[in-house]
């Protein structure tokens, strides 16, 4: 790539030689006098006849002006052909001049191409004098360049090649991005990581396999099975008391295994009653919420909830305030006082009434199934509210607590906090 | 193939924005491109088929005489001619007249023609394009329809030094006196209002010849030659005329700029479309080297990967192009009218297949081969180096503005160091920026040159220009001298006179006279060598002097008549007025083939003077002596006004069009600096960087690229728009451009952009808030 | 009596991903001291890390409130989080993160420069660290690319404790390195700790754990318990052991 790069350029400034060279040779000096120039000469000398003592030469061209008797009149510098002849040796221009129809004088334009043709040499010379200044630039730069992206990063090579022999892996080979060989360092650098890399698998591969010999141990679970099995019927078939003692033995070291390995698993799970709560981590923003749709009387004030994460059924958990504010609406019909606390492992909130409470022997029954408070007669109700949100509290690790309070019934629930079974405070 | 087009969808799916950008460009793109190549093959042609429609002629010719024997004359030169096909001589009436028209007036050479006449003449015959049931009054070239000048308004016509008024009944198209550019205005009357005018005598009668040739290039010299030889016959005539080439090219200026205009910048679409997708591939080259390692070593070859990449881009431009022809097709209508009131030629919208052929090959090729030629360095993709992600691409080794040696601030050390790092980028911006930077004088040197001073563009198209024209017989020339060098109002005077001259050799040309050219106000005329002094002395223009290999320093020979005199060429001029058949040279050298018979002044009058008024007082004074009076002032606005409007046009949209490139570019190039450089951020805010500081190093590392380049831009191109405008205008005959470069609008619109585009970035960094220091979590 | 450094309150942070709420850390009450190496430790999953980027003020919990003094961290803005942390953390990664495009120098002084406008003072202190880890002069020049693991990880905890920070926070910075390099940069960090820099380190390693003074063990985004150990000034049997015992305890 960087080769054809290099080449690239090379062809470049090639072309661009040869295109100046070819403009230096299309901008072909014309021999040409400036006609124009003339012209004006020549009208002017006309029009301003005669030719007076204080005459400024006109325009850029050198001439002189003879009159009709071939006396000199005028001349802008000296050494001009003074003559027609010399004139005509110098291959000047002549030219007549009348004034008012009148031939008055010949008017001699210097012929300057020798001048021109110098010019255009010199100019020829500096051209190509650049043009070889820019080849011998191009051709330092050149080397330069090769010693720098060759010459320099083969030395490099060399002297990584001499580090790996003497063993030291860990040291890189590092290429720049110009580097004319860079897939060639890649691979000698390649090769060290392989072999660096080599030694290290080796190691892995030593240490996977005690990995192995304990998950092997793990699956001997079945032909351990199978040994009680084989000296279970071994033992009611032995014929003798000698025998009947190894299989015994064969057995008692297999059931110790089998203990051993049965450990590992966990017990079954409980079958669950009739209610099933599935309690999760929940947001106390999600409770805070709750407690205000439950209370729809707007009978409490809710405090702001702490932020935690608690531990509970969303349904259920509605399912329990939701009975909570139903009661003190049914029983007591006064506003609720709510306050809320959170420590390390509950999240409580109480919710007092100032209904007077239920009277003390009465308050124990309270959380009984079919069990009614003595102020309930003439209230529709079941006696069941207060049962079943016991037990949804006790199934969400949390609890129920019913008292009374100052001014009336006074019920606490003890929300569990998440993760608070596995803190050991 | 079905593999190719699985990862092609797939590849599509990942890179959405950049596939929707790659998608809006080349859409632009084709749609431009498809209005250029309509604009440029079909208008033209329909030109033509317009022309073939009417029997349209190759020559006109007026004579301004119109008796049996001038009749005969005429019919037997045009007879007796070979190349003739065919002709028609119809009595009409010609003045020099004038009216107003888009807030100026337009001045020209009226024909009058009757209705009856117009509609029967078997060669270049009138078409009524807008009718109705008025049935006196006057129908008028189609591109005069304007607000003021609607069916059942009236139009105040200037017929020499006399006024008339006629109610406009509709509007007909018609090649070779339709417009103000062809040298003269057909003006169809009902046939009583005709001979209404016939009988009040403000025009006199004349002889319109319409000739068709056997071979339509040849218009030229035969125009050329029939003038001659009908002045011959009788040199007290005066002659009008024109011929199908001339005018064809001068109806068709505008497209061409439009046109000039729409290649332009479907160019630069073209180009940026191509930037973007180059760097779209080497991106994803970079990105992907893991998967196109892994597909290498799935047994793809690599000819296999870039097919994927080519379908996937020419499959986009594909669409995109399908879809931006029919954009094309979409928005033609408002070009089409815009174009209709510059050329007045109706034109049908139709499908058009060669520009829908070219704009899909164009594209589709362009963008195989920048696919191709960037997808290449996927062969070069070793399999194990790619799968370990390409170790050789990522170790700089420069560590560039080092922190412990800079004095630069915090920021922009680390911009710097990004901006030097991404290189690759920088190219892209670069690029755009060049592009915008022309973009941005183009404008300002219309703005400045065309919209806010006219001055500058009018004297490239006008020549010369002045107040008040004033044509008097030679006999008062002197008295009018008198006069004007008495009157305080007027600043200047000077013969600006233009009488026709045959260059023999050549074609007829337009001679400029004067006394001395260092009087008259546009000194550029002549751009080459210097204006003519003495009487053996002419410059002629650039176009016919390339046309007709002529130097300065030649000397040519021109005739009058059967005079026949040398000159030397002093100097290269430009005026578009003759389409580049002209000539300047001095009273005295004119006069040395024929005297003058009347002369043109040109007169400069002080700020406040009523230009109206001043002619009033002129006609008073010297009465039927004066020949015209023209208000050139409100002549070139009404022409110039059109060319305002078209560039006003031109400059808003490339405006907005160049907002919504560099919008396209930098969301391309920011979104992929961010997705690659995600971590990088996120490390930052780690150390405690605010998302406001890595917005403003993000658009840091963008500015020094685009400072750069876009003073570059503007430099570079302050000095080579004169070049490109001369480029783009050559076609008028415009060889060597002037225009005054806006550099102080220059500065502004590169700082105003150079604030947008950091506004721009800025904003589309502002994904750089989403990045928060926790993505370094990756993987716990 | 320890002075307090942060204070976490009900600390919980959840993610939701497909519909699915995924509590990962869950109501931590938890204080961190002046001068202590505290090592955060857990099966992996268990929100360590989690943890550890939401005391340092790199993300924001969803519930509870983090307290460094008197500013609530869980109440600044994302700038005023920014601002916290160059001048109040120093970080250091598991995977390093220098950045791959300036040199080992200029990286620490891309965070130094952030805080202190004198040049020459930072510099000053960087040298001083480089030559406390050990980091020649020559390595100085080099980029990250071209250093071992072991002296990348040097220099990120050079890059992190260039602006004086209250606490340094390492998120298992010898998960990438083999054993010894590992060493180095605990011993780095160690020495660090006793002269008096507190450390916060996560952790799953058990020799890295030993460094530290208080011993973390979370579980399920809980923190399960806590054993302190003492400042750490060699590897000893009773040391081993006692960690040995508490993690066991913990379940480990």
């Amino acid at each position: 790539m960087t080769t054809r790069r290099l080449m690239l350029v090379g062809v470049l400034i090639a072309l661009l030689e040869i295109g100046t060279l070819w403009l230096y040779a299309q901008d072909s000096y014309t021999t040409a006098q400036d006609s124009v120039a003339v012209n004006e000469l020549h009208h002017r000398i006309a029009q301003n006849w005669p030719i007076l003592q204080d005459h400024e030469p006109i325009g850029e061209l050198d001439y002189v002006v003879l009159d009709m008797q071939g006396h000199l009149l005028y001349q802008t510098r000296a050494g001009l052909s003074e003559s027609i002849h010399a004139a005509i040796v110098h291959r000047d221009t002549i030219l007549d001049v009348y004034a008012q129809d009148e031939l008055v004088a010949k008017l001699i334009i210097d012929n300057d191409s020798g001048i021109q043709r110098q010019r255009q040499k010199e100019a020829l010379l500096l051209g190509l004098g650049f043009m070889i200044f820019v080849q011998a630039l191009v051709w330092c730069s050149a080397i330069f360049y090769l010693r720098q992206r060759i010459l320099l990063p083969f030395q490099r090579l060399k002297e990584f090649a001499m580090r790996v022999a003497g063993g030291n892996l860990d040291v890189p080979l590092h290429m720049d991005r110009t580097n004319l060989f860079g897939a060639f360092t890649e691979s000698f650098d390649l090769m060290r990581s392989e072999l660096k890399q080599a030694r290290l698998a080796e190691a892995k591969a030593n240490a996977e396999k005690k990995e192995l010999i304990a998950k092997l141990s793990h699956d001997m679970k079945t032909p351990i099975a199978s040994i009680k099995a084989t000296a279970e019927v071994g033992l009611a078939l032995a014929p003798d008391a000698k025998r009947q003692e190894q299989l015994t033995g064969i057995l008692a070291k297999a059931d110790q295994m089998d203990a051993l390995i049965t450990n590992l698993f966990t017990a079954s799970l409980e079958e669950l009653n009739q209610l099933s709560v599935t309690p999760q981590d929940m947001d106390s923003m999600v409770l805070a919420q709750i407690l205000k749709q439950c209370d729809y009387l707007k009978r409490a004030q809710i405090p702001e909830l702490p932020q935690c994460i608690i531990y509970a059924d969303p349904l259920r958990i509605r399912q329990v305030f939701d009975n909570l504010f139903t009661n003190s609406y049914k029983y007591a019909d006064t506003s609720i006082h709510l306050d809320v606390h959170c420590d390390n492992q509950w999240l409580w909130i109480t919710l007092e009434d100032e209904g007077g409470g239920v009277s003390a022997a009465e308050l124990p029954f309270l959380t009984h199934q079919y069990q009614r408070g003595t102020n309930a007669a003439g209230i529709a109700g079941a006696g069941l509210g207060l049962y079943i949100s016991t037990y949804l509290m006790k199934e969400m690790k949390g609890e129920l607590l019913v008292e009374n309070g100052k001014q009336g019934l006074r019920i606490t629930v003890k929300i569990a906090l998440s993760g608070s079974d596995l803190r050991n405070v | 193939m079905k593999r190719c087009i699985l990862l092609v969808g797939a590849n599509l799916r990942k890179a959405k924005g950049q596939s929707v950008a790659i998608f809006i460009l080349i859409l632009l793109c084709a749609c431009m491109l498809n209005i250029w190549l309509i604009l440029s093959m079909d208008y033209k042609q329909n030109l033509e088929r317009s022309h073939e429609e009417l029997n349209g002629e190759h020559v006109t010719l007026v004579v301004s005489r119109n008796d049996e024997a001038m009749k005969e004359q005429l019919i037997s030169l045009l007879e007796e001619d070979e190349r003739t096909a065919d002709y028609t001589l119809s009595p009409i009436m010609e003045m020099v007249g004038q009216f107003q028209y888009n807030g100026g007036k337009v001045n020209a050479p009226l024909l009058f023609i009757d209705m009856a006449d117009a509609m029967n003449r078997r060669i270049g015959q009138i078409e009524i394009v807008a009718d109705s049931a008025y049935d006196s009054g006057i129908y008028l070239p189609l591109i005069y329809r304007s607000e003021e000048l609607d069916i059942g308004k009236e139009i105040v016509l200037s017929i020499g030094s006399q006024e008339q008024t006629y109610t406009i009944c509709g509007f007909f198209n018609s090649m070779m006196y339709g417009s103000h550019n062809c040298g003269m205005i057909a003006m169809v009357l009902t046939s009583d209002q005709y001979e209404k005018l016939a009988a009040l005598g403000y025009a006199p009668g004349a002889l319109l010849g319409s000739i068709r040739l056997l071979k339509a290039d040849q218009g030229e010299d035969y125009a050329t030659q029939l003038k001659t030889s009908v002045v011959r016959f009788d040199s007290t005539v005066r002659i009008t005329g024109n011929h199908y080439a001339m005018v064809a090219q001068s109806r068709f200026i505008s497209q061409m700029i439009c046109a000039g205009v729409m290649s332009a910048m479907a160019c630069f679409i073209l180009v940026i479309a191509l930037v973007v997708i180059i760097a779209n591939i080497i991106n994803y080259i970079q990105e992907h080297m893991k998967q196109l390692g892994t597909l290498k070593a799935l047994g793809y070859t690599s000819a296999q990967l870039i097919q994927v990449l080519l379908l996937q881009f020419e499959g986009l431009c594909v669409v995109a192009s399908l879809f931006g022809i029919a954009l094309a097709y979409g928005v033609f209508p408002i070009f089409n009218e815009m174009m209709i009131a510059q050329t007045g030629i109706p034109y049908h919208i139709h499908f058009v297949w060669q520009p829908f052929l070219f704009t899909m090959l164009i594209l589709g090729s362009a963008v195989a081969l920048v696919v191709w030629y960037s997808a290449r360095r996927i062969r070069h993709i070793a399999v194990i180096t790619a799968l370990r992600q390409g170790v050789t691409t990522h170790s700089f080794k420069r560590n560039y503005v080092s922190l412990a040696h800079t004095n630069v601030p915090l920021s922009f050390a680390l911009a710097l160091k990004t901006a030097l790092t991404h290189r690759k980028y920088q190219v892209t911006v670069c690029i755009t920026m060049m592009v915008l930077a022309l973009v941005v004088v183009f404008s300002g040197l219309m703005l400045h040159n065309m919209i806010l001073d006219q001055e500058p563009f009018l004297n490239l198209i006008v020549g010369e220009s002045a107040d008040s024209c004033i044509n008097i017989n030679l006999s008062h020339e002197e008295a009018l001298r008198n006069f004007l060098e008495r009157d305080e109002r007027v600043n200047k005077y000077y013969l600006y006179h233009s009488e026709s001259i045959s260059h023999v050799g050549g074609v007829d040309l337009v001679a400029t006279l004067s006394d001395d050219f260092n009087d008259v106000n546009n000194r550029s005329v002549v751009f080459e060598g210097r204006y003519p002094r003495y009487d053996n002395e002419v410059a002629i223009a650039a176009k016919y002097a390339n046309d007709q290999d002529l130097r300065i320093g030649d000397e040519i020979t021109l005739a009058l008549g059967d005079r026949k005199e040398r000159y030397l060429i002093t100097g290269l001029i430009q005026i578009t007025n003759n389409l580049g058949k002209d000539c300047l040279m001095t009273r005295s050298g004119f006069e040395r083939l024929r005297p003058l018979q009347n002369t043109s002044y040109y007169v400069n009058l002080d700020e406040n003077v009523e230009i109206d008024a001043f002619h009033e007082e002129i006609s008073g004074y010297f009465g039927r002596e004066v020949n015209a009076l023209i208000n050139i002032r409100t002549t070139i606005a009404s022409a110039s006004s059109v060319y305002v409007m078209l560039m006003s046009g031109i400059v808003i949209a490339i405006l907005v069009l160049s907002v919504l490139i560099i919008t396209f570019v930098l969301y391309l190039l920011v979104k992929t600096l961010l997705n690659n450089k995600v971590q990088e951020y996120g490390v930052y805010k780690a150390l405690g960087y605010t998302t406001r500081q890595l917005i403003l190093q993000t658009a840091l590392s963008f500015m020094p690229s685009v400072v750069l380049s876009l003073g570059l831009g503007l430099l570079v191109n302050a000095w080579l728009i004169n070049p490109l405008v001369t480029i783009f205008l050559s076609g008028i005959g415009i060889v060597k451009c002037t225009f005054i470069v806006p550099h102080m609008f220059n500065c502004i619109a590169g700082l105003v952009i150079v604030l947008f585009t950091f506004g721009l970035i800025c904003l589309m960094a502002r994904r750089i808030k989403r990045i928060t220091p926790k993505q370094l979590l990756v993987g716990e | 009596m320890k002075q307090i450094l942060l204070e976490t309150e009900k600390l919980s942070k959840s993610f939701s991903g497909e519909g699915v709420l995924q509590h990962v850390l869950r109501n931590i009450d938890l204080t961190l001291y002046q001068g202590d190496f505290t090592v955060i430790m857990g099966a992996s999953g268990a929100g360590k890390s989690t943890l550890l980027y939401a005391l340092s003020g790199m993300d924001t919990p969803t519930l509870g409130t983090i307290r460094y003094g008197n500013q609530v961290l869980s109440d600044l803005s994302i700038d005023a989080l920014a601002l916290f942390r160059r001048q109040v953390c120093g970080f250091v990664f598991q995977q390093i993160y220098l950045l791959d495009t300036m040199n080992v120098m200029d990286n620490v002084l891309a965070a130094g420069l952030l805080v202190s406008k004198d040049k020459k003072a930072v510099v000053k202190r960087a040298m001083k660290l480089f030559a406390a880890v050990g980091i020649s002069k020559e390595a100085q020049r080099k980029f990250p690319t071209q250093l071992s693991g072991g002296e990348a990880q040097r220099v990120g905890i050079v890059r992190a404790l260039i602006n004086h920070p209250a606490i340094l926070f390492a998120d298992e910075p010898t998960g990438a390195l083999n054993s010894k390099t590992g060493l180095d940069v605990l011993d780095t960090l160690s020495a660090f700790h006793r002269q008096g820099q507190s450390i916060v380190m996560v952790t799953h390693d058990l020799r890295s754990a030993l460094r530290g003074n208080r011993i973390l063990y979370l579980k399920d985004g809980v923190i399960l318990g806590e054993c302190e150990l003492g400042t750490y000034t060699q590897e000893d049997a009773q040391r081993t052991q006692r960690l040995n015992q508490f993690l066991g305890e913990m379940g480990w």
